[in-house]
């Protein structure tokens, strides 16, 4: 008969936790989110030895506290749900820090098993490590793993199942010094006395009390017994005890390595060495802005001939298409419409492959941690966290994950400011945009100006950052604390799947949220407006200013007129706020130029609009209201609507201001017009 | 021996940063109109983003040279790091061609008169100096091994 058991999957960030939950479950597995919360819960399914086991990996968390969301979902996992077992996973590179959650496990009174991952790059830095003792002197069973090459999961997995069959430790882990020993005990005599108190370890109770737990705190005021307890409390100062109580982990930590390894610190690892250069003080900035401009330049210049191949199968079509449709509202609505909106979406998919491979490169192979420590020092000089980068770097991508990524941020008023100017890194959506008319009017500059409308989105981003912090959300500087893992060789296949992943959700908005916008924007241009007199979908009507789109259009272009766009501009960037696709696949139709991108490009550059208001409009794209679905995220991470309405008028007020300045200072002195 | 070594290292460095250097500086000189006289011979483009990733290049080898004069040991991290940037730039430049000679085939009407010399850059043929730096020093420098490197010191 088959057993069920429930494993949960804990560990420090960047430990191979995930390499290790894909190991065992392979493709049984599926994500959704933990209760109350957005943060990503992955669950999945292994059946060995007549035992089926239901895996969950908990966020990657340093410790047990309550100092950020990733630390209370998995100890609330941990202590409410009580899985069979835990493995822990464990970078033996760096033992000292992920035995400190070891500890903090052990006195939680779990069942625990260690994965000691990554021993191979420890050998490879010379550490030696004797597993044998570090499992004695812990008591738990600890398995070397490489899970990246599936090497001994399957050790893992029988170490787990003879572990979950035993029965629970009872005994202390670790020991502190006798007066804490002393507070520990008269603590759990009052804990184990009131029933309230039952569902959780007394020792691990009281040591969070002693360490002022906030969380643990609210839980113990809710008992009979908290005058007790705070009577034993007053005896201790908490934020000194958290110091001291880590202080003795430590101390036991770093006891035990002595007697079970050997670390290496004779030779300068590899790591080591490129960190001398990449985070150097005068060096680290260049180098990052250098090998950004080099994707950049290869995102533009590499894609060209794709590109041009999905213009020409995409031109094929649409002439297919004409020749077999008679109907004259019908063809304009397949080749107008339907062909040349995705055809001048999926053109742009070469860009938006290559720009998140190499991201994923750098991503990979741990080069984007030391871009977040090396930027610490210009975003502390606008006051905000080192932390806040990564999210900021992942808005290259998309703007949605990077909002989301702003939970490790444990202080609030980082974290919101974050949200706020996350909008402004320019995320791939924007691309089309800025490649169209980059494309159009700078030529073989392109790339550069691409490359500058990505600075000048985190340029936007800091320095609206600045205002925030020194304005309407002034506090203190949070600490920043990261880990920098060891490089590794990014491999092609990791790399093509993170491409793919990102490249799935740009063409699963191809085939949704963009093609109802562009039918709705040739919806629009084919019905006539009242009074015209014109026939619906005719081609007098289509797109001109006697249609419902050219009525719209107009009565906006007098909030834009000043930046130097026209009423078929105004229309794009409304509709733009659907998806930011939507306004090349909205000037496509307006501009009457098919499904043809090239003779969209050739149209502007003939004189539809000037060099100088492409620039403004490229300007414009980058800093305008974020799409639908960033401001749905906005609003659910704020959990305000003040704070998501301050974001798009202030992002938009900004994008009208640098237009607006851009356009008018440039057609003054004769600059691009 | 190890002294030798150390020579090589830092006689590649200097060598290396000098000709990055000039290069990049020669390539922002096009780029700012300033006629340099040798730009044509040595295929040099008008690329001011282009020239100064070229002189951070040249600047990281610069910069372990004087570590390594100074007899920082570890200095020698800067050589290896300007090799692996020279490559990955060596290969964007070479990419770029790649792409272009293909686009010429796809839309040859876009590239009448056009030659694939014409993307033809001193990134490429720099380049030849530290793929001769990482094949002397490939023992040393194994990226099988996550890029460890012996520190022979």
């Amino acid at each position: 008969m088959t057993k069920k058991i429930t494993v949960a999957l804990a560990g420090n960030p960047n430990v191979g936790k995930t390499s290790v939950f894909n190991a065992i479950t392979g493709s049984r597995q599926h994500v959704g989110n933990w209760p109350g919360v957005t943060v990503e819960r992955k669950m999945g399914k292994r059946v060995y030895k007549n035992t089926e086991m239901e895996i969950v990996d908990l966020p990657g968390t340093y410790s047990l506290t309550t100092y950020s969301l990733d630390e209370i979902i998995a100890r609330d996992f941990l202590i409410e749900e009580k899985p069979d077992i835990v493995v822990q996973v464990i970078d033996a590179t760096n033992l000292e820090r992920n035995l400190y959650l070891s500890t903090q496990l052990m006195e939680l009174g779990v069942k625990l098993v260690i994965a000691l991952n990554m021993k191979d790059l420890a050998l490879a830095k010379g550490n030696r490590i004797d597993e044998e003792k570090i499992q004695e002197f812990l008591d738990v069973p600890v398995i070397p793993t490489i899970a990246s090459k599936g090497t001994g999961i399957e050790r893992l997995l029988d170490a787990v199942i003879e572990e979950a069959s035993k029965a629970r430790k009872n005994d202390d882990p670790l020991s502190y010094d006798e007066a804490t020993e002393g507070m520990v005990h008269e603590l759990e005599v009052i804990l184990k006395s009131d029933q309230y108190f039952a569902h959780y370890p007394s020792r691990w109770f009281s040591i969070k009390l002693l360490e002022g737990d906030e969380n643990i705190i609210k839980k113990a005021q809710e008992s009979k017994k908290y005058t007790q307890i705070r009577e034993i409390l007053r005896k201790t100062d908490e934020d000194n005890f958290e110091t001291k109580i880590a202080d003795q982990r430590y101390s036991t930590i770093q006891a035990m390595l002595r007697q079970v390894c050997d670390i290496n610190t004779s030779q300068l690892s590899g790591s080591d060495m490129v960190d001398r250069v990449v985070t150097n003080k005068l060096l680290g900035i260049p180098i990052f802005l250098a090998l950004m401009w080099a994707a950049f330049e290869l995102t533009f210049t590499f894609a060209t001939p794709f590109m041009n191949m999905i213009d020409i199968f995409f031109g094929w079509l649409a002439g297919a298409t004409a020749e077999v449709i008679s109907t004259e509202w019908l063809a304009s609505l397949v080749g107008d419409g339907i062909i040349a909106g995705i055809g001048s979406v999926l053109i742009f998919l070469p860009n938006i492959l290559l720009l998140f491979f190499m991201l994923s490169l750098m991503e990979d192979s741990g080069y984007m941690a030391r871009a977040a420590f090396i930027m610490d020092r210009v975003m502390g000089r606008i006051g905000l966290h080192g932390k806040s980068f990564i999210p900021l770097i992942m808005g290259f991508g998309c703007n949605v994950p990077a909002i989301m990524a702003t939970r490790t941020i444990e202080d609030p008023r980082d974290r919101l400011i974050t949200i706020l100017v996350a909008p402004f890194i320019s995320c791939g959506a924007r691309l089309p945009v800025y490649v169209l008319l980059a494309g159009a009017f700078f030529g073989r500059d392109a790339g550069i100006v691409i490359f500058g409308l990505y600075a000048l989105g985190i340029l936007v981003a800091v320095l609206s950052a600045k205002l925030m912090r020194t304005t309407v959300l002034r506090g203190e500087d949070a600490p920043f604390i990261m880990e920098l893992p060891d490089y590794r060789l990014p491999t092609l296949k990791g790399s093509f799947i993170h491409m793919w992943e990102r490249a799935k959700i740009y063409l699963k908005k191809a085939g949704g949220i963009i093609l109802i916008g562009v039918v709705g924007v040739w919806l629009l241009a084919s019905i006539p407006a009242p009074g015209s007199g014109g026939v619906f979908g005719s081609e007098e009507i289509y797109g001109s200013t006697d249609s419902l789109v050219g009525v719209i259009g107009h009565l906006i272009e007098p909030l834009v007129a000043p930046l130097g766009f026209d009423w078929r501009i105004a229309v794009a960037l409304v509709f733009g706020i659907v998806a930011k696709e939507i306004v090349v696949g909205s000037m496509g139709v307006l501009y009457g130029a098919g499904e043809d991108e090239q003779n969209l490009s050739n149209i502007l550059a003939a004189g539809a609009m000037t060099p100088l208001a492409g620039l403004g409009l490229m300007v414009f794209t980058l800093l305008y209201v974020p799409c639908f679905a960033c401001i749905g995220v906005i609003k659910r991470e704020t959990g305000s609507w003040k704070w998501t309405l301050f974001q798009l008028v202030y992002g938009t007020g900004l994008a009208w201001v640098f237009a607006f300045t851009l356009y008018q200072i440039g057609s003054r002195i004769g600059f691009l017009t | 021996m190890e002294q030798i070594n150390q020579n090589k290292e830092l006689l590649f460095a200097l060598l290396a940063g000098v000709l990055y250097s000039i290069f990049g500086v020669l390539h922002i000189a096009e780029g700012l109109s300033i006629n340099t006289g040798i730009a044509e011979f040595l295929f040099i483009s008008g690329d001011i983003l282009g020239g100064a990733c070229l002189v951070i290049i040249g600047t990281v080898f610069l910069y372990g040279s004087r570590e390594m004069t100074k007899g920082v040991n570890a200095g020698v991290s800067f050589v290896y790091v300007g090799i692996l940037l020279s490559l990955v730039f060596m290969a964007v430049y070479i990419l770029t061609m790649g792409g272009n000679l293909l686009d010429s085939i796809i839309v040859p009407d876009d590239y009448e008169g056009w030659s694939v010399m014409e993307n033809f850059r001193p990134g490429i043929y720099l380049g030849i100096l530290p793929l001769m730096g990482i094949l002397y020093w490939k023992n040393r420098f194994s990226l099988n091994e996550i890029l460890v490197v012996r520190e022979v010191a």
